[in-house]
C-alpha cells in the first residue's frame, strides 16, 4: 500500500468513526497508538504514564471526533490532544510535589529513580540513565508551551506551522516557544558541555 | 551583513522555511557563524541520546481493549449538532448554579436560599465547575475560529449567537468572581468577553480580513492557550474541593 492509499484509508476510517463506527475507530487506534506513545513518553518521561496518556488521548479523541475537520492531519490532531492530556498530568504531578515535598533529594542522587519503572531491559537503563538524569530536569524547567513545542519540533519533526495548529496559537508564538526552549536547554546543558570539552 | 541571530540558527538547524536567502549565504561565508551553527548542532544532538522505550508491538490492541468498554455507546455527534443539543441545557444549568451561588452568599442573613444547606466548599466547587464549563464552551468557539479559513466566513457568522450566549453567561460569572476577589480568572473572563463581543457584533458575513483579524487576536494574546490552562486548573480545583 503506498502513501496515497494509506491517507485515503485513513480518511475513510476517520469519516466512519465520526459517524460512530467503533470498528473504524479501532483501526485508527491501532494505527496511531505508537506515535501517540512516543509523544506521551517525551512529555511525561515515564513509560507507564505514557501508556495511560495513550488511552486518555484516544478516549478524548472518540468524544471529540465530531470536531475534527481535517484541516490539520489526524495525526497532528491526536498530537494536540495527547499534549494537552500530558500537560494535565504534569500539572497534577507538580501540585502533588508542592503539597508533599520530598524530605531529601533522592531523585537527584539516583538517576534511576527518574526512569520509567516499567523499562524492560537493564541494558537500556544503563545506556540512558545518565543522559536522562541530565536532560529531564532541564526539560522540566521549561514552560508548558515551550516543552510541548520543543518535543513536537525536535522529536516528532513537526514544522512550526503544524505546531501552531496543534497548540492553537499563531505561528510566531510557536516559533518563539521553540526558540526559547532551545535557548533555555542550551543554558541548562552548558556546564555539562563545558566539562566534556 | 551582521552575524546570524541565534533564532535564525535554530530555524536553519530545523530546516524551517522562512529563513532569508542572504542568511543562508552568510552562513557559507562566515567562519564565526558557521562555528556557532556547529556548536548549536552539537548541543542539540545531545537531546537525541534520550531514547524512547520501544512500545509494545501489541500496544494498539491493548489500548483498544482498555478503552473499548469506556467509549460512549452512542455515536459521537458532529460538533454543531452537539452544540445545539447541549448548549441550551448547559447554559440554563450554569445560570442556575451561579444564581444559587450568588443567592447563597447574598442571603446569609436573610431568608434561606437554594444553597442554604451547602457548605462554603460545596459552593466554591459549584463555581469552579461552572466556570470550567463556561471556559470549555468558549474554548470550542475559539478553536473553531482559530482553525477556520477565510472561506469559512459564513460559518463563523453563524456563531454570533453562540458568542452572544457566552457574553451573557460570562457576565454573571464575572459578577460573582468580582465579589470573590479572584482577579486572575476575572481578567481572563474580561478578555474572553471582549473577544466574544467582537464576534457577536460582527457583520452577517465576515470579510476575509475580519476573519484574519479575529484569528490574529486569538493568537497574539495566546487567548486559547490561557483559556485551556485556567479551565483545566478550575476543573482540577472543582474535583479537589
Amino acid at each position: 500500500m503506498d502513501a496515497g492509499d494509506d491517507i485515503a484509508t485513513n480518511d475513510i476510517q476517520i469519516n466512519s468513526a465520526r459517524r460512530g463506527d467503533r470498528d473504524a475507530f479501532r483501526v485508527l487506534v491501532e494505527r496511531h497508538a505508537k506515535a501517540v506513545f512516543r509523544l506521551a513518553y517525551r512529555m511525561t518521561a515515564n513509560e507507564i504514564d505514557a501508556e495511560d496518556m495513550v488511552q486518555e488521548t484516544f478516549l478524548k479523541a472518540w468524544k471529540q471526533i465530531g470536531k475534527f475537520d481535517g484541516r490539520a492531519s489526524f495525526a497532528t490532531w491526536l498530537h494536540r490532544i495527547c499534549a494537552n492530556c500530558s500537560l494535565d498530568l504534569i500539572r497534577a504531578r507538580k501540585r502533588k510535589q508542592d503539597l508533599y515535598p520530598r524530605a531529601d533529594n533522592d531523585d537527584e542522587q539516583d538517576p534511576f529513580a527518574r526512569l520509567p519503572s516499567g523499562s524492560p531491559s537493564p541494558e537500556r537503563l544503563a545506556q540512558s540513565s545518565q543522559i536522562s538524569a541530565i536532560l529531564i530536569p532541564a526539560l522540566n524547567e521549561l514552560s508548558e508551551m515551550e516543552r510541548t513545542a520543543f518535543v513536537m519540533r525536535h522529536y516528532e519533526g513537526l514544522g512550526i506551522e503544524e505546531i501552531s495548529v496543534a497548540l492553537g496559537v499563531q505561528t510566531g508564538a510557536a516559533k518563539h516557544s521553540v526558540f526559547r526552549a532551545v535557548q533555555k536547554l542550551r543554558r541548562a546543558l552548558e556546564p555539562v558541555m563545558s566539562a566534556n570539552r | 551583513m551582521t552575524h546570524i541571530t541565534e533564532e535564525d540558527l535554530v530555524l536553519l538547524y530545523y530546516d524551517e522555511p522562512g529563513v532569508r536567502p542572504d542568511v543562508r549565504q552568510h552562513l557559507q561565508e562566515c567562519g564565526e557563524c558557521s562555528a556557532a551553527a556547529q556548536k548549536l548542532a552539537r548541543e542539540l544532538s545531545v537531546w537525541n541520546e534520550w531514547t524512547v522505550p520501544e512500545a509494545d508491538p501489541e500496544l494498539g490492541r491493548s489500548v483498544w481493549a482498555a478503552i473499548a468498554p469506556r467509549l460512549e455507546v452512542s455515536a459521537p455527534l458532529s460538533r454543531r449538532f452537539r452544540w445545539l443539543k447541549f448548549a441550551g441545557a448547559l447554559t440554563v444549568m450554569a445560570t442556575l448554579l451561579i444564581t444559587a451561588f450568588v443567592a447563597g452568599r447574598a442571603s446569609r442573613h436573610s431568608r434561606p436560599s437554594l444553597t442554604a444547606g451547602l457548605s462554603k466548599q460545596a459552593r466554591e466547587r459549584i463555581l469552579a465547575i461552572s466556570l470550567a464549563d463556561h471556559l470549555d464552551r468558549a474554548e470550542m468557539l475559539l478553536t473553531e475560529i482559530s482553525n477556520a479559513t477565510e472561506s469559512d466566513a459564513a460559518e463563523v457568522s453563524d456563531d454570533r449567537g453562540r458568542a452572544q450566549d457566552l457574553v451573557e453567561e460570562g457576565r454573571l460569572m464575572r459578577q460573582t468572581l468580582a465579589r470573590e476577589g479572584d482577579s486572575s480568572t476575572l481578567a481572563l473572563l474580561d478578555e474572553v468577553e471582549r473577544f466574544m463581543l467582537e464576534v457577536a457584533n460582527s457583520q452577517e458575513k465576515l470579510t476575509p480580513v475580519e476573519m484574519r483579524q479575529l484569528r490574529e487576536r486569538i493568537g497574539s494574546g495566546s487567548l486559547l492557550f490561557k483559556v485551556r490552562i485556567i479551565e483545566s486548573n478550575l476543573r482540577n480545583e472543582g474535583q479537589k474541593l
